[in-house]
């Protein structure tokens, strides 16, 4: 009976793991499954990726908060792009663990600020799983191992319906962040979960233990969906590797 | 008819947020749910679209002025 009654409230989404993506594409890829869902053709999404390295600088950022040359960043093969999310710089890089729940804030009873602190709950109950204690800070978005911080949250909405989300700092080479003044924060520390276990952590687990919390946090029953699965489904026109 | 262009309840009643940029300028058309104005908080970028299709006829509330949930930011005159 219990059970029934949880199945009825819950609802059907999409697990979608892009892997190790570049962002434009990426992006581009969950602008279209934005629209989808927002025109009711397509169930609540979460995208998950790792993106090749990347400073995004986000509507409340600036380009001075990044403090190496241009010629130093095509040296190390990191981009720069400017997106539409909140917040300020950051970077992006491999084994760190992205993800981004399209949702309709009605449909998960809450408003974007609300849903933004949803987020950080979300981190600290799967760093939880972990042993590792974090918390939030007031005034500073994201979740934080003392003063460094380890994930971040940053999000847009539109029709109530919510696109970007958090990150966090699995197995990430931490260094280009020396590089930018990360959220617009001079010498602002940052930590990763391998860097407090002293261990990688494989990703895949990190993924399945976040799946469970994000699947009772909003009332998802998730199901594993592929890029192309959706692109048949809603007859996209497939993107090319700049997303266009 | 005039319509208003109002910024959404999906940002917390009582959260300011500071207008970012208007996609469109006056006397651009513009289509009932398209981007209008981008809003922002710190971490939060709200999209404040078009209320009717119809013409920018009016923008109340320039880039960098905090606004409210429910404020009304401009008008769109409708086709």
């Amino acid at each position: 009976m219990w059970e029934s009654q949880v199945a009825r409230l819950t609802q059907k989404g999409y697990w979608l793991d892009l892997g190790l993506v570049p962002y434009t594409p990426a992006f581009a890829a969950q602008e279209q499954i934005l629209q989808a869902c927002m025109t009711g053709r397509f169930s609540p999404t979460i995208i998950l990726q790792e993106n090749w390295p990347v400073f995004t600088i986000g509507r409340s950022g600036s380009r001075a908060n990044i403090l190496t040359s241009a010629e130093e960043l095509e040296r190390r093969g990191i981009e720069v792009l400017e997106v539409n999310r909140g917040g300020d710089v950051t970077y992006h890089g491999p084994g760190q663990l992205i993800v981004s729940p399209l949702l309709y804030l009605g449909d998960v009873d809450l408003n974007a600020n609300q849903y933004l602190h949803r987020l950080e709950d979300v981190l600290i109950e799967l760093l939880a799983r972990y042993d590792v204690q974090i918390s939030k800070k007031a005034d500073y978005p994201g979740v934080w191992l003392g003063e460094a911080k380890i994930g971040a949250v940053g999000i847009a909405v539109r029709h109530g319906y919510t696109f970007h989300g958090l990150s966090l700092n699995v197995n990430l080479d931490l260094t280009p962040f020396n590089l930018i003044n990360p959220c617009g924060v001079s010498r602002m520390p940052v930590a990763s979960l391998h860097q407090v276990l002293g261990r990688a952590v494989p990703m895949s687990e990190v993924k399945a233990r976040l799946r469970e919390i994000l699947e009772h946090t909003f009332a998802l029953r998730l199901q594993d969906v592929s890029w192309p699965e959706i692109q048949v489904a809603l007859e996209l026109v497939p993107l090319n590797s700049d997303g266009e | 008819m005039r319509y208003d262009i109002v910024v959404p309840p999906t940002a917390d009643g009582s959260l300011a947020v500071t207008i970012a940029s208007w996609i469109k300028e006056v006397g651009s058309p513009v289509i009932k749910g398209e981007d209008l104005v981008e809003a922002i908080t710190e971490k939060i970028t709200l999209y404040v679209t078009a209320p009717a299709d119809g013409k920018l006829v009016e923008i109340l509330v320039p880039v960098g002025e905090k606004v409210k949930v429910d404020d009304v930011i401009g008008f769109v005159e409708g086709v």
